[in-house]
């Protein structure tokens, strides 16, 4: 029995001693790599200690850009949605919302309007010294992709794309971008 | 010989089969909801035929599986999402009862759309006791199973861990579980929870394509239950199994053992998956009502009663060599003055 118990004791301590490591951790590696969060999800913190980690967003997303983070990201995101936006980009479906039982992320009207004021994955920046466009070769590509075309990103001259203060960041337009690396990228608001 | 309340409808003795089947289907859905997913994903894609030739293979037997219920797949499916940690069961919103405390512990706020859908699952735990544990839960199916591989290699002459530790400490996981939540900012039971495990893990190797993190620890968790203690996880560690049982400390369903008809063979404590004492009417708050025992019982002594408290220890059963004994010194004493 003593032994059971000491066994008892060693594990509580060795659990209570990296306890702080695994905070640090997740503090430290946070903003390691370039994700999005699922559309109208709040700030990092708020989203972390609402989201069960039940992946219900991933299994409603239709466009399968939901995808999930091991430990990557840190101990505190394991099994947090997250969005590649060059691998697979929001379509702006609100579906996630809708099947989000604790409202991790809220549900949205799936109107311009309503994602317009509630949805802020993130802003898209253009890289004008790899976008075609900016080099005299018309593209337009991520202009054409774009859901929210003419409020979100506008096309001038030779098709350059500006990006307004609209954009929600749903990676459509990075998704879509012919250059490697892509010339135009969505900037993360989560954090 | 037998009291009137031992004969009870004609399939008692197979509840525990009905137990498998309930086991077997909710582990069936969990794979089926992933493939589900695919489908609706293939037919948002308006792309058929661009599908590989094992895409279209899930395509064309998701939509002769499904045709018959549904008109428009793409948003109908919806109705039948998730796990068992949380998930739409044909459009009603359930979640797990540790989900919410979890999520009450990391955000110290109560978001009651999300409460009320953990309502329904509270209930029945408070009637039934630990009843998840035993019949719905999808990793109890993986862990049984490791059991009969355990008495399979026991057969062969391995050796398998039979080693009994105190059941208390789940109720230190679920606590120190829940005082991690708020200081990591996360809900830390999820990641030690072995049913949110598997939905999960069915999930990820089934739509993205491979296991993740979670599996390496249900895999250690088998091993544990193999090579340390049977049953090991749920008996003394799992945080889900802690909760359930203080939330049916007073459940209204408990199966009770009929003192007149036992006969002491002790097969109810051989086969009790979570280590219980039917045979001295130990059930305590952590039966799980699986019905195991009930199907063994030679005698038919074990029966449910609709009572909020277990009986106290009755003695030896009737049937058996122990008390027959004293019954008839008993008796030999009345005759001989």
């Amino acid at each position: 029995m003593k032994r059971r118990a000491f066994l008892g004791y060693a594990v509580a301590g060795t659990a209570a001693s990296l306890l702080p490591l695994a905070t640090a951790d997740a503090a430290i590696q946070q903003g390691g790599q370039r994700y999005l969060r699922p559309p109208g999800a709040p700030k990092e913190d708020e989203f972390l200690d609402h989201c069960i980690r039940c992946g219900l967003c991933g299994q409603a997303c239709p466009n399968r850009a939901i995808k999930f983070f091991g430990m990557e990201n840190g101990t505190a995101s394991l099994d947090t949605p997250y969005i590649t936006p060059r691998e697979q980009a929001c379509i702006l479906c609100m579906k996630c919302g809708d099947v989000c039982p604790t409202g991790a992320i809220p549900k949205i009207p799936r109107t311009a309007e309503d994602v317009m004021a509630k949805v802020d994955m993130g802003q898209a920046r253009v890289d004008e010294t790899l976008c075609l466009s900016y080099q005299g070769k018309t593209c337009g590509v991520c202009y054409r992709a774009c859901p929210l075309q003419d409020i979100a990103l506008r096309v001038g001259m030779l098709e350059q794309p500006h990006v307004s203060e609209a954009c929600v960041g749903c990676g459509l337009c990075e998704r879509s971008c012919i250059q490697i690396p892509q010339a135009i990228r969505i900037i993360p608001h989560h954090s | 010989m037998s009291s009137p309340d031992s004969k009870p409808f004609f399939l008692w003795r197979h509840l525990n089969k009905l137990r498998w089947l309930s086991l077997s289907i909710v582990f069936l859905m969990l794979i089926l909801i992933p493939f589900l997913h695919l489908y609706q994903t293939y037919i948002a894609a308006h792309a058929y035929d661009l599908l590989y030739p094992s895409e279209k293979v899930i395509y064309d037997s998701m939509e002769t599986l499904t045709a018959p219920f549904i008109s428009d797949p793409e948003n109908d499916l919806d109705l039948l999402k998730g796990t068992t940690w949380s998930g739409r069961l044909f459009g009603l919103d359930l979640s797990d009862p540790l989900a919410l405390a979890g999520q009450i512990a990391a955000s110290g706020k109560l978001l009651w759309p999300f409460v009320l859908t953990a309502l329904i699952p509270i209930g029945l735990t408070l009637l039934l006791g630990r009843f998840f544990c035993g019949w719905i839960c999808p990793a109890s199916f993986l862990y049984e199973l490791n059991t009969t591989l355990g008495a399979w290699l026991r057969n062969i002459g391995l050796h398998t861990g039979q080693r009994r530790m105190s059941r208390k400490f789940k109720y230190l996981v679920l606590f120190v579980g829940l005082l991690l939540s708020p200081l990591l900012g996360s809900v830390a039971v999820a990641a030690i929870y072995p049913p949110a495990i598997v939905g999960r893990e069915i999930y990820y190797a089934i739509a993205l394509g491979g296991f993740g993190v979670g599996a390496v620890f249900f895999a250690a968790t088998l091993l544990f239950d193999l090579l340390v203690a049977r049953r090991g996880f749920c008996r003394y560690l799992c945080p889900g199994g802690a909760l359930y049982s203080l939330l049916g400390k007073f459940r209204l369903l408990r199966i009770q053992r009929v003192v007149e008809d036992c006969n002491d063979c002790a097969k109810c404590n051989a086969v009790c998956e979570f280590g219980l004492d039917p045979l001295r009417d130990g059930f305590g708050m952590e039966c799980n009502n699986c019905t195991a025992c009930i199907a063994v019982c030679p005698t038919d002594a074990l029966v449910f009663k609709v009572t909020p408290k277990d009986q106290p220890d009755r003695g030896p059963g009737h049937l058996g060599r122990q008390y027959r004994r004293a019954h008839n010194e008993n008796a030999e004493d009345e005759h001989e003055p």
